[in-house]
């Protein structure tokens, strides 16, 4: 039975081939500028406690990945927050840009690599987002719009950006 | 050697072909469907082997293009064909005492040797099998609903066997929808061709499990579970056999491939008279059943 096992190291080898990394259709600065032109940025990332983080994890209902969160100051006011979740295959990178009281002012797709939903770059898409505060409800097929075949990359990144706001009410805000 | 030649050109067509829907499992179905307006071509090789005596080693081949003709409804067809490799792998019946085996002795037989087969000489022979359609319709999300649920019906038309098969497939995600459970539910009607010139009718309910885990960007491996309940004449209860083993996901943008091997648990029960003289060897279920080992490789490409 040895020729059997000869042929089953062939698919194994076709399994090895590299890593594919996401797109990056915008840099930081590219994203800054989309989503506050003309302004500058100072960093001020946030290192979550624990307390922080089952807070934000309760009042989301969405699980924190990273204790470490990427955050800017913008010059006259607001935040720009640099985040990622789970693609199909990948993790889809996006920022988010919160104007100084906390609602959502622009969501800019930065990199992303999957079969289907590239759509969620979508200007339309993105835009529904535009205004929402931690008190919107942030539920797909209800205040936001899923796109057919782009449910799983929707889903995440509804579930983010709701993550998002309620991490600038319990990390930021005050 | 026509067996590792023909091996050998099926997988490099199958690689150099290669470059991204996504099969996470290589026997159990997930409720994911090719998008509306959306096409996929797949690449199945699936190899079994080994059985109570002899020599016995089937590459299965399979070629699908699947389309969404919908969000929630995908159609596919596919060509099924096989080459077979068979010497003395079925006990004989014993002239004297039919129904029973003649203890020592073996023929050359099984499911996927053909009808009319003189069993004393070796069965070498590729063959296309058969031609079908498949149509899966989903009725629950599992990335918006509390459960993945969708239905799959497939009808299978060949010179040897006609078959029809319906399955329930159920999906639950976990973690991110990185964790991932499957379940499919089927139900099998064949109808195989006898050596009189008639059909067999068989019945077969089986049921597959997987759980799969995103341990990497692009890579998920897994266990998967399999538990095959055949039935004769589709109401006589011959045998259950299990099989068990680990599963290995590559999906990128444009393809994926499956990797996944099952190996048959020393614990199966066979039932009738025929399948306990016949198929039962040492807690596996063999005869012109199952087999082994089995290793499967899928791989998918989208378009």
């Amino acid at each position: 039975m040895k020729s059997e096992f000869a042929f089953i190291a062939l698919p194994i080898s076709a399994l090895v081939v590299p890593s594919a990394f996401a797109v990056r259709y915008l840099t930081v600065d590219q994203a800054q500028q989309a989503i506050f032109p003309g302004k500058s940025f100072t960093a001020a990332p946030v290192k979550l406690t624990s307390v922080q983080r089952k807070a934000i994890e309760q009042a989301s209902g969405v699980r924190v990945l990273h204790d470490e969160q990427q955050v800017w100051r913008v010059s006259g006011g607001g935040w720009f927050i640099v985040d990622e979740v789970v693609g199909k295959h990948e993790f889809i990178t996006y920022a988010a840009g919160l104007n100084p009281e906390g609602s959502v002012k622009q969501i800019e797709i930065m990199g992303y690599r999957e079969t289907y939903g590239g759509q969620i770059r979508d200007q339309k898409w993105r835009a529904q987002f535009v205004g929402k505060t931690s008190k919107s409800t942030l539920k797909l097929d209800s205040d936001i719009k899923n796109i057919s075949g782009a449910t799983l990359s929707c889903r995440h990144i509804t579930d983010g950006v709701k993550r998002l706001l309620a991490f600038y009410e319990i990390a930021l805000r005050h | 050697m026509k067996f590792g030649l023909t091996l050998v050109a099926a997988l490099l067509f199958a690689v150099s072909t290669s470059h991204g829907h996504e099969a996470i499992f290589s026997w159990t179905y997930t409720t994911d469907l090719t998008p509306k307006g959306h096409g996929e071509f797949e690449q199945w090789i699936t190899t079994r082997w080994e059985k109570e005596h002899g020599s016995y080693s089937v590459i299965d081949f399979r070629e699908e293009f699947e389309y969404g003709v919908t969000d929630n409804f995908q159609l596919a067809i596919y060509l099924n064909h096989h080459y077979v490799h068979a010497n003395d792998d079925v006990p004989a019946e014993d002239p004297a005492h039919p129904g029973n085996r003649l203890r020592g002795a073996y023929e050359t037989g099984g499911e996927d040797v053909h009808a009319g087969h003189n069993p004393a000489t070796t069965f070498d022979s590729y063959h296309f099998e058969s031609v079908s359609l498949e149509g899966i319709y989903r009725l629950l999300s599992p990335y918006k609903d509390p459960i993945g649920l969708a239905l799959y019906f497939e009808p299978s038309v060949g010179d040897q066997e006609t078959e029809l098969e319906w399955k329930i497939l159920l999906q639950k995600n976990w973690l991110e929808d990185r964790l991932v459970w499957a379940l499919n539910v089927n139900y099998e009607l064949e109808f195989e061709k006898e050596d009189g010139g008639g059909y067999e009718r068989d019945g077969m309910f089986e049921w597959f499990t997987g759980l799969s885990y995103r341990f990497v960007r692009n890579w998920s491996a897994g266990l998967e579970f399999w538990n095959h309940h055949e039935f004769a004449d589709a109401t006589i209860h011959e045998h259950s056999a299990y099989f068990l083993g680990p599963t290995i996901h590559y999906g990128g943008e444009r393809w994926w491939a499956t990797l996944g091997f099952l190996h048959q648990l020393p614990i199966g029960e066979a039932f009738s008279h025929d399948n306990k003289e016949f198929a039962a060897h040492d807690g596996y279920i063999f005869g012109d059943e199952h087999e082994k080992y089995y290793v499967r490789f899928r791989m998918g490409i989208n378009f």
